[in-house]
C-alpha cells in the first residue's frame, strides 16, 4: 500500500478527515461535557433563551406566556414532542434543549452519559421547591450514580404521578358473574386472572368482552415491582445481564403473563385492542380490569361507564404489597445548558407555580409537592372512592425502581412482545422464548456498556 | 352476415362495453369509498364508539362539536396558512427547476449525463432516515435550522423524483420538434420554455400537485427543523390533538384530518383538469 | 413562430465559436446546475457522514465514546437472523404490493382516460385515499379490519358467526397490502393518466381507420408508448416497497406509551428492523449500516431493471452509440 496514493485514495482521506472534523467539531466548544457545575458565585441574573422540549398539551402556550410576562428577561422556545431523532440531532449539533420532559428510566441512562445538570444547589436555596416538601416519587430523580437511584444529588422533579399498579374495574361485568369486589383488599395476581377469566365473553373466535389489560410498554416494570416484593431483581448485580430463566421467581412471573396472553385474558400481538388502546375499550364498557394509576380516574367515567367504575388497590404477587409509580414523568435540565439560572426559574414555575397548582386541581395525578396534596378533587362519588384507594396506596411509601442504565426503555418490552408472538403461534416453546429474550436484551446491554463506558 | 348485423353487433358491443365500464367504476367507487365514509362517520363519533361492540355504523351522538374543538385545541388556521404559503411557493419553484433538469437529462446525451443520472436515481434509493441527522448538522452549521431555508433550498435544487418523472415524459417527444425549432434559431432555453413546457401540462399539473402535497403532508422535516412558534401543519396534525394526559383524541383528530385534506381535494379537482389530451402536435405546425 | 429569434441566446450561440457538440454539453450542464450545485453543497457531506456513521458505534448520544469500528456493523448484519427474516418479509411484501398496485392503477387510468361523463369527479374521488394522511387512513382501516369489532369480520359473521380473522395481526400482510394499495391507487393512477395523455390522438385515429380494434390499439400503440411511464412506476414502486416503514409502524397496537409492541412478524419488514435497532436498541451506527445494505440491494435491483430497459422501454432518444 505504500508508494503513490491514487487520486481516489486522496479524496477518501480528505473526505474522512473533513467529515471526522465535522462530526467532532460541529459543536461549539466541543462535545457536551459536564466537568464543573456553575458555582453559586455565578451571576444570579436569570436571563436568556430557554429551549424547552415538552408536550404542548402539558406545558401550554398560555402557561408559557404567563411565565414570560412575569419574567421579561427570559424567552421560552418550545419544541413540541420528545421525539428521539430531534433530540439526537440537537445534541449532535451542540444545541440540546435546556429543559426536557423525561420519565424515570431516562435518569440512569442520562446520568451514565453525563447529560444531567445537578440541581441540588438550586433546590437547597429555592423557596418554591423545598427538598423536604418533595413527595417520595421524586426519589426517581435523585441518584448517587447510574446504578444507585433513589438518594443522592437531585437532577429533576416529577410533574405529577400516580401509584401505577392500581386497578379499575367495570362493575356490571363482575356483578353479572357473581363477583363482589372489595376496594380495601389487594388481590393476588392469580386471583385477578381468575376473575378476569370469568367475565370474558366469547362468540366463536370473537371476543365480546375482554378480561384484563395492562400497558405492554411497561411489562418489564410490572415484573420488576413483583420481584421487588421479594427483594429480587430482573438483572444481575452490576446490571450487565437480564436473568429470566435462571431465577425461578422471574420464570414464574413471566409464565403468568405468558399464560394470560395464551388464554386471551390479556391483550397481545394475537389479541389486539379494538379501540386501539385499552383505555378506549374500558371506557366503551368492553373491558373488565384495567391496570392504570390514579390518573386514569379522571377519564374512566365516560358516557358508557358513568357510575359503573370502581378503583381497586394494586394486586400483589407474593402477598407483600408494593405500588410505586413506574413512570414518574417529570423534567430535567441538560448538562450542556448555557442558561442554567433562567432554566431553573422556568423549572420552578412549571413544577411549583401556577401550572403545578392547576395540575393538582385537575385530578389527573398526585402532585409532586406534599403541600399540594389537599388540592386533589373529591366531589363525585367516584372521585371520593378513588381518592380513598389512592391514600391507601400512598402510605406504602415505596422505593423507586432501578432501571438499567445500559438499556433503552422499550428494549425489554419490545423483545418480550416480539418473541411472545412467535411463542403464542407455537413456533417456539416458552423456555426458548425466555432464552431468546435474554439473548437479545443481553446483547443490547453489552452494546450499551461499550457505548457508555468505552 | 349482412352489413347491418355487423353494425348492430358493433353497437351492442359498444353498449355492453360502456355498461361494463360503468359497472366497474361504480364497484370500484364503492370499495374505495368505504374507508372514507368510515373516516367521515368516525370524525362525528366519540372515541369509545369508534370501534365499538356491538358494531355501530352511525354515531350514537353526533359530535359536530369535534369540528369546532379542532380550532380550540390548536391554532389550526394560522399554521395552515403558513403551511399553504410555503407549500405553494416551494412547489412552483421545484416544478420549474425539476422540469429544466429533467429536460436536460431527457434530450441531451452528453458525456457525464449518464453518471449524473445514476446519482439522481441513487438519491431516490437512499433511505431518508440515514441522512436525517447529518443533513440537520449541515443546516445547523449554516445556522439555518428553525427557519424555512431548508425548504427553499430544497426546492431550488429540484427533486430527484420529479426530475426522473419529467425526464421520462420528455423522452417521448419526437426529435423533429427540437430540430425544427433549432432550424428556426431557437436556443435551448427557449426550446424548453416554448415547446416542451407548454406541452407538458399534464406532468406539470401532476408534479406541482405532488410537490405541494409533499410539503403540506410532511411532518418529519418540520419536526426536526422547526420549533413550536413557526411549525407546519403536518406536525400539528400528529401531535396536536391530545388531552392533558397525552392520549390522542382520535375522533377529534379525524375531524382535523377532514379539514387537512379538504384544500388538497379542491386543488386536485382543479389540477386534474390539466391532465387533458396533450397538444404536442401543435408544435409541429408553423 | 418567428423566423429568427432575437433573444439573447442567438447572440450567445455563434456558429463559429463552439461546435454543436460543445454547445450541447454547455447547455446540459447549465440546465443541470441547480440540482448539481445543490447536491454538492448540501447533500454530499450528509451522505459521507451517513456512511461514516455506519462505521462507528454511534448510539445517538455517545460522543464521549465514539469509536470507529470499521466494517464490524456490516459483518454483524450478516450474522443477524432478523436481517434475513425481515429481508424475506420485504420481498414477500414486494410481490404482494407492487403488481397489485401497478395493474390496478393502470387499469383505472385506462378507464378514466375515456371520455366518460363525470370522469373528473371519479378521478378526484379515486385520488382521495392518497391525500388522506397515513395515520387517519389506518384508523379508518382499523374500523374495517379489526379482529373483534371490525366491519369486515362483522359482515362475515352474519354468514359464519364468531368469525375473528386477524387481518392486521395474523394475516397482517393481506391487511397491509389492502391499505397500501388503497392509498397508492390515486397516485399511481394520476401518473399513468398523465402518460396516457401524452399519446397523440392522430396515431390512435390512424390506427382506427386502419381497422384496429380496442385491444390491438392498446397492445401496439398505448402500451409501447407507455413503457417509459411504466418503467418509472416500476422503479418507484420497487424503491417504495423496500423503503416501507410508516405502515407497519402505524399498525402496531399502540398503547399509552406507544412503544411496547412491535409490528407483527408477518410485516416485520427490513426497514422496521433497522428502525428498531436505531431507536429501541440504541444501535444507531448498526442501523445505519443496515440501511446502507438495503441501499445496495435496491441499487442492484434497479440497475438490473435499468439495464433491461433498453429491450422494452420506448425512447425517442438516440442510443448512446449514435453520434449527436
Amino acid at each position: 500500500m505504500f508508494g503513490k496514493l491514487s487520486r481516489r485514495d486522496m479524496l477518501k482521506i480528505t473526505a474522512l478527515s473533513a467529515a471526522g472534523a465535522a462530526l467532532a467539531g460541529c459543536q461549539p466548544g466541543g462535545t457536551p461535557k459536564i466537568e464543573e457545575q456553575p458555582t453559586q458565585a455565578a451571576p444570579k441574573k436569570a436571563e436568556g433563551k430557554v429551549v424547552v422540549m415538552h408536550f404542548r398539551h402539558e406545558f401550554t402556550e398560555d402557561q408559557m406566556n404567563a411565565f414570560m410576562a412575569e419574567n421579561p428577561g427570559i424567552t421560552l422556545e418550545f419544541v413540541d414532542g420528545t421525539d428521539l431523532t430531534r433530540f439526537y440531532a440537537m445534541y449532535a449539533a451542540g444545541t440540546p434543549p435546556d429543559l426536557v420532559r423525561v420519565q424515570a428510566p431516562s435518569i440512569p441512562q442520562f446520568l451514565a452519559r453525563k447529560l444531567l445538570f445537578d440541581l441540588t444547589p438550586y433546590f437547597q436555596s429555592s423557596t418554591v421547591l423545598k427538598l423536604d416538601d418533595l413527595m417520595p416519587a421524586n426519589d426517581y430523580y435523585k441518584a448517587e450514580s447510574p446504578l444507585k437511584v433513589g438518594t443522592g444529588k437531585i437532577y429533576g422533579m416529577v410533574k405529577d404521578f400516580s401509584p401505577d399498579l392500581t386497578l379499575f374495574a367495570y362493575k356490571p361485568a363482575f356483578e353479572e358473574a357473581g363477583i363482589t369486589l372489595d376496594d380495601t383488599k389487594s388481590y393476588s395476581y392469580a386471583e385477578v386472572a381468575e376473575m378476569a377469566k370469568k367475565v370474558m365473553k366469547f362468540e366463536g373466535d370473537r371476543i365480546l368482552f375482554f378480561g384484563f389489560g395492562n400497558e405492554s410498554g411497561w411489562i418489564d416494570r410490572y415484573w420488576m415491582v413483583s420481584l421487588a416484593e421479594l427483594g429480587q431483581s430482573l438483572y444481575s448485580e452490576g446490571y450487565e445481564k437480564i436473568i429470566l430463566s435462571e431465577n425461578e421467581e422471574t420464570r414464574k412471573i413471566l409464565k403468568f403473563y405468558f399464560d394470560l396472553a395464551k388464554d386471551k385474558i390479556n391483550y397481545s400481538p394475537i389479541n389486539p385492542s379494538p379501540g386501539g388502546w385499552m383505555g378506549t375499550d374500558f371506557t366503551a364498557g368492553q373491558l373488565g380490569f384495567i391496570q392504570y394509576g390514579f390518573w386514569f380516574s379522571a377519564m374512566a367515567e365516560s358516557d358508557n361507564t358513568r357510575g359503573k367504575v370502581m378503583m381497586l388497590p394494586a394486586p400483589n404477587w407474593s402477598g407483600k404489597r408494593k405500588d410505586p409509580t413506574i413512570t414518574a414523568t417529570g423534567m430535567i435540565m441538560t448538562a450542556a445548558t448555557q442558561v442554567p439560572d433562567a432554566a431553573w426559574k422556568t423549572f420552578e414555575y412549571y413544577n411549583g407555580g401556577q401550572p403545578a397548582l392547576d395540575r393538582a386541581k385537575s385530578g389527573w395525578g398526585v402532585p409532586g409537592l406534599k403541600s399540594m396534596l389537599n388540592l386533589i378533587p373529591q366531589e363525585t362519588e367516584f372521585q371520593k372512592q378513588a381518592n380513598k384507594v389512592l391514600q391507601g396506596e400512598l402510605t406504602l411509601n415505596d422505593t423507586p425502581l432501578q432501571f438499567n442504565p445500559f438499556l433503552g426503555e422499550t428494549q425489554v418490552p419490545n423483545a418480550f412482545n416480539k418473541y411472545l408472538e412467535i411463542a403464542l403461534k407455537g413456533d417456539i416453546t416458552f423456555d426458548e422464548m425466555l432464552k431468546s429474550i435474554e439473548d437479545e436484551v443481553n446483547a443490547a446491554i453489552k452494546d450499551g456498556i461499550s457505548a457508555i463506558m468505552g | 352476415m349482412t352489413f347491418l348485423d355487423l353494425q348492430t353487433r358493433g353497437l351492442i358491443q359498444k353498449r355492453m362495453n360502456t355498461f361494463l365500464g360503468y359497472f366497474i367504476l361504480i364497484l370500484v367507487t364503492i370499495l374505495i369509498s368505504i374507508p372514507i365514509v368510515a373516516l367521515l362517520l368516525g370524525s362525528l363519533k366519540q372515541d369509545p364508539d369508534l370501534v365499538a361492540y356491538p358494531i355501530r355504523i352511525l354515531p350514537s351522538r353526533w359530535m359536530w362539536s369535534n369540528y369546532i374543538q379542532v380550532f380550540q385545541m390548536t391554532p389550526f388556521l394560522k399554521v395552515a396558512a403558513r403551511t399553504f404559503f410555503l407549500a405553494f411557493t416551494c412547489s412552483t419553484i421545484v416544478t420549474f427547476i425539476s422540469g429544466l433538469v429533467g429536460f436536460a437529462f431527457a434530450r441531451y446525451r452528453v458525456p457525464g449525463s449518464a453518471p449524473l443520472f445514476s446519482i439522481i436515481i441513487g438519491m431516490l434509493i437512499v433511505p431518508g432516515i440515514v441522512t436525517l441527522i447529518p443533513q440537520f448538522l449541515v443546516y445547523a452549521r449554516l445556522k439555518l435550522t428553525g427557519t424555512y431555508w431548508p425548504w427553499y433550498l430544497g426546492a431550488l435544487m429540484g427533486s430527484p423524483y420529479f426530475i426522473f418523472l419529467f425526464r421520462q415524459f420528455f423522452l417521448t417527444f419526437p426529435r423533429e420538434l427540437e430540430e425544427a425549432a433549432e432550424v428556426d434559431g431557437c436556443g435551448p432555453f427557449r426550446i424548453f420554455t416554448q415547446i416542451f413546457l407548454p406541452n407538458a401540462k399534464p406532468v406539470i399539473a401532476v408534479v406541482m400537485f405532488f410537490a405541494f402535497l409533499g410539503i403540506w403532508g410532511d411532518y418529519l422535516t418540520p419536526l426536526i427543523y422547526l420549533n413550536d412558534n413557526n411549525t407546519l401543519l403536518g406536525v400539528k396534525m400528529a401531535t396536536g390533538f391530545k388531552n392533558p394526559q397525552g392520549i390522542t383524541l382520535t375522533t377529534i383528530s379525524l375531524a382535523a384530518n377532514v379539514y387537512y385534506v379538504l384544500p388538497m381535494v379542491i386543488v386536485f379537482a382543479i389540477a386534474q383538469r390539466y391532465i387533458l389530451k396533450g397538444v404536442i402536435t401543435s408544435g409541429l405546425k408553423g | 413562430m418567428t423566423r429568427f429569434s432575437s433573444g439573447f441566446h442567438s447572440q450567445f450561440i455563434r456558429p463559429s465559436l463552439l461546435s454543436r457538440r460543445q454547445r450541447r454539453i454547455l447547455s446540459f450542464y447549465l440546465f443541470v446546475s441547480p440540482w448539481l450545485i445543490g447536491f454538492i453543497a448540501l447533500q454530499v457531506i450528509p451522505l459521507v457522514l451517513a456512511i461514516l456513521t455506519s462505521l462507528t458505534n454511534y448510539d445517538g448520544l455517545n460522543f464521549e465514546n465514539l469509536k470507529f469500528i470499521g466494517l464490524e456493523n456490516y459483518a454483524r448484519a450478516l450474522r443477524d437472523p432478523d436481517v434475513k427474516f425481515s429481508f424475506g418479509r420485504t420481498i414477500a411484501w414486494l410481490f404482494a404490493n407492487l403488481p397489485t398496485w401497478m395493474i390496478l392503477s393502470f387499469a383505472l387510468a385506462l378507464i378514466l382516460n375515456q371520455n366518460i361523463k363525470g370522469r373528473g369527479l371519479f378521478r378526484t374521488l379515486y385520488y382521495l385515499p392518497s391525500i388522506v394522511p397515513g395515520a387517519a387512513a389506518i384508523i379508518s382501516w382499523k374500523i374495517i379490519l379489526d379482529k373483534n369489532n371490525g366491519l369486515l369480520n362483522g359482515l362475515i359473521s352474519l354468514w359464519r358467526p364468531g368469525t375473528a380473522i386477524g387481518w392486521l395481526s395474523d394475516y397482517a400482510l393481506a391487511g397491509m397490502t389492502a391499505i397500501a394499495v388503497w392509498t397508492g391507487l390515486g397516485a399511481g393512477m394520476v401518473i399513468f393518466l398523465a402518460g396516457l395523455q401524452g399519446i397523440p390522438d392522430e396515431l390512435v385515429e390512424a390506427a382506427k381507420i386502419d381497422g384496429a380494434k380496442g385491444w390491438q390499439i392498446f397492445r401496439y400503440i398505448t402500451l409501447p408508448l407507455m413503457t417509459p411511464v411504466i418503467f418509472f412506476q416500476l422503479i418507484m414502486g420497487l424503491i417504495g416497497s423496500f423503503s416501507q416503514l410508516n405502515l407497519p409502524l402505524l399498525l402496531v397496537n399502540v398503547g399509552l406509551t406507544g412503544s411496547g409492541a412491535v409490528p407483527s412478524r408477518e410485516i416485520y419488514l427490513y426497514m422496521i428492523h433497522a428502525y428498531y435497532q436505531i431507536f429501541t436498541s440504541r444501535r444507531y451506527g448498526y442501523g445505519t449500516a443496515l440501511l446502507w445494505i438495503l441501499f445496495v440491494a435496491v441499487i442492484i435491483l434497479t440497475a438490473i431493471i435499468f439495464w433491461s430497459s433498453r429491450y422494452w422501454v420506448y425512447s425517442e432518444q438516440p442510443d448512446e452509440g449514435e453520434k449527436q
